[in-house]
């Protein structure tokens, strides 16, 4: 009967979850044979370029995150009661979306055999310590704030009461170690202000980081509830949608005030078009990741467009991850000549995490209560002609 | 956050005029602290053949640690295993490290090396030999260095030669110590008859990127703290403000209901 059930399942799955299943495989594979033979010959890292494409990803990701605590604190803290429908799926997606850091962390270090020497030995002065401890500590925070999703059709659920009573400080505790540490990963460069380009190295790289985190957290929240409502017909309102549309121009505009003013008081302007491919790159950020959502969200008719949302949100994770990988990887000032370009076998032990944090995303969406807006329209799948009329008032 | 960190108190002077590329320093390294010659803790830097014939020149010079005074490398490991000791040693304590490698991107005259094909690597970086410098004997790079090329002493001595030397043979030397200030200043000094740049020394500038990163780093708890009242305090001021609008709204209504209860009677 269970197994039967279970079948079932399996066969009324997207197909697209099998082909992801097999990509995470594989790359795991991949990774657990980097565990064995080291670094020196599944990556084409080296002393002139140290960190690769696993640091790139890793801090798009951590990037990409940032709406669950963007969304935490303007619902539980600046109380837009509105948008909460919008947390659940949001700090799913940054649970993930650490998880799957963490994961790409441990293919990382040399010496992952003792990871747990950052909780022993910390170095204060380091901020990659920071980082660290605060994304660890977040994680636990962020199981806490989902923990509701898990606990509220099992026999938990009496927990609920006292889980709710204690939120509001739990969020504030996790937005401050989410600002520590999103500003903390760029903070992480301006040691390496030798080795950045100037039109990216720059003290203010931690606000940068902040405040670029906000936007793209806040994009992955409004792409995420358009594509699982193509997948799966659960998602969030249009107008919950819009509201979070309406702060991308104020954000996205600040960091242009702030990126700018910082190129003017540097004396830097002209590098924005002497620099050859580094101009590019940056003009690139600018105009794809801030200018062209800037204005697109900055349209009533745009913000309630499933459509021209989901584009919008799209350039702009498109423009931060661009910045993450600029900061991390292409401005980097090769030492003795010597390029980056990443081995096959970490490309596919990243594609491999991120196939499973996709595939996991996916699943639990399915199959727990993370789109609280359209629940309704699931109980009443009995009725398909209902379910219809409902996804038709649902636009 | 400025570091008042004490003058080191030994360094190496090491003069780019004299080496003749024999890599006696780099095979005595190995040996003494058994490191492939693969990732020696020092190696060469040169300039690649300069002029034209016949009159071709090259010039080496062995390179490894610069022992800064504010080591950004020091300020970057995550788990404070690269250390810098009262001599002002930066040391590296192999049994904490877990080499996520940032103190190879942190460092600014790129030297520390990793095992990168060894399947638990270690970071490879000079300690001055400390084990010998116990046992009253030089590193093995300077005691080995058959054209004296490379010295070792107390730093003030070094530093104090290393100007004797190129203000007695300006014609000879370029009129920089490099390491005297770079990075905020080092332990290990160099003399050279041509630009360092021309020996592929990076250009570092006079302030340490470890103070940047500790302006920042050590700033953090404060922010945190900044953070907790400022936001409590939003959360209280807006939970009060709805709090007394749903309250007035509830009044409104029991007033409402009562007038209506009047009226009826």
């Amino acid at each position: 009967m269970m197994a039967q059930k279970m079948l079932h399942e399996l066969r009324t799955m997207p197909r697209f979850i099998y082909i992801l299943v097999l990509i995470a495989g594989f790359g795991l594979t991949i990774g657990l044979y980097r565990m064995l033979v080291g670094l020196g010959d599944t990556t084409n890292l080296s002393k002139a370029f140290p960190w690769g494409i696993w640091i790139s990803f890793d801090l798009a990701v951590v990037a990409l995150s940032g709406g669950a605590f963007t969304l935490a604190a303007l619902v539980y803290v600046f109380q837009f009661e509105d948008l909460h429908p919008a947390t659940r799926p949001t700090v799913l997606a940054g649970l993930l979306g650490y998880s799957a850091v963490m994961v790409i962390l441990l293919f990382d270090l040399g010496r992952w055999d003792r990871f747990y020497n950052v909780f022993l030995h910390p170095n204060l002065s380091s901020a990659l310590f920071e980082v660290s401890w605060c994304i660890a500590a977040y994680s636990l925070i962020l199981i806490y704030e989902l923990s509701p999703v898990l606990l509220e059709r099992s026999r938990w659920s009496r927990l609920l009461p006292t889980i709710k009573k204690y939120t509001v400080p739990i969020v504030i505790i996790g937005v401050i170690l989410s600002t520590m540490h999103q500003s903390s990963l760029g903070t992480m460069f301006v040691i390496m202000s030798p080795r950045l380009h100037a039109l990216w190295s720059s003290m203010l790289l931690p606000v940068f980081f902040l405040v670029s985190s906000f936007a793209s957290g806040i994009s992955l929240v409004i792409a995420g509830a358009t594509v699982s409502y193509w997948l799966f017909g659960r998602s969030l309102k249009v107008k919950t949608i819009a509201k979070l549309g309406w702060f991308l121009p104020w954000i996205l505009g600040f960091y242009l005030v702030l990126k700018f003013g910082e190129l003017i008081i540097a004396n830097e302007l002209d590098l924005l078009f002497s620099s050859g491919v580094y101009s590019l790159l940056f003009w690139t950020e600018l105009i794809v990741g801030i200018f062209t959502p800037m204005l697109l969200f900055a349209f009533k008719g745009a913000r309630h467009s499933r459509v021209a949302s989901l584009l919008g949100a799209f350039l702009v994770m498109g423009g931060v991850v661009l910045n993450r990988f600029d900061v991390t990887w292409f401005s980097m000032t090769p030492v003795s000549g010597e390029m980056y370009t990443p081995h096959w076998m970490e490309v596919a032990i990243l594609l491999g995490v991120a196939a499973a944090l996709i595939t996991v995303y996916s699943l639990v969406a399915r199959y727990f209560p993370v789109y609280e807006e359209t629940a309704s329209f699931k109980q009443r799948s009995e009725e398909p002609a209902r379910l219809k009329q409902a996804a038709a008032g649902e636009d | 956050v400025a570091e008042h960190s004490k003058s080191p108190r030994y360094g190496f002077l090491i003069d780019a005029s004299l080496c003749i590329d024999c890599r006696t320093c780099m095979v005595a390294c190995s040996v003494e602290n058994k490191v492939s010659m693969e990732t020696t803790r020092i190696w060469i830097e040169e300039t690649g053949i300069t002029g034209s014939f016949p009159n071709l020149k090259r010039y080496t010079v062995p390179y490894h640690c610069m022992h800064c005074k504010d080591p950004s490398c020091v300020s970057a490991c995550t788990v404070g295993a690269l250390r810098r000791n009262d001599d002002g040693i930066v040391t590296y304590e192999q049994d904490i490290c877990i080499g996520c490698r940032y103190c190879i991107y942190a460092c600014p005259f790129e030297v520390p090396n990793y095992e990168w094909d060894e399947p638990l690597p270690l970071v490879v970086k000079c300690d001055m030999c400390a084990v010998r410098l116990g046992e009253g004997q030089q590193p093995a790079c300077a005691s080995t260095c058959p054209t004296g090329a490379i010295r070792f002493g107390k730093y003030e001595d070094m530093l104090e030669e290393a100007h004797r030397l190129i203000n007695e043979r300006p014609d000879k030397y370029v009129q920089h110590v490099y390491g005297e200030e770079e990075n905020g200043g080092t332990a290990t000094l160099y003399i050279s008859p041509v630009p360092f740049e021309e020996l592929g020394f990076p250009t570092v500038g006079a302030t340490s990127t470890a103070y940047s990163n500790r302006l920042i780093t050590e700033g953090t708890p404060m922010v945190a703290g900044a953070m907790l009242v400022g936001m409590t305090g939003i959360y209280l001021t807006i939970k009060h403000f709805r709090d007394e609008a749903a309250r007035e709204r509830r009044e409104a209504e029991q007033e409402k209901a009562a007038a209506g209860v009047k009226e009826e009677s």
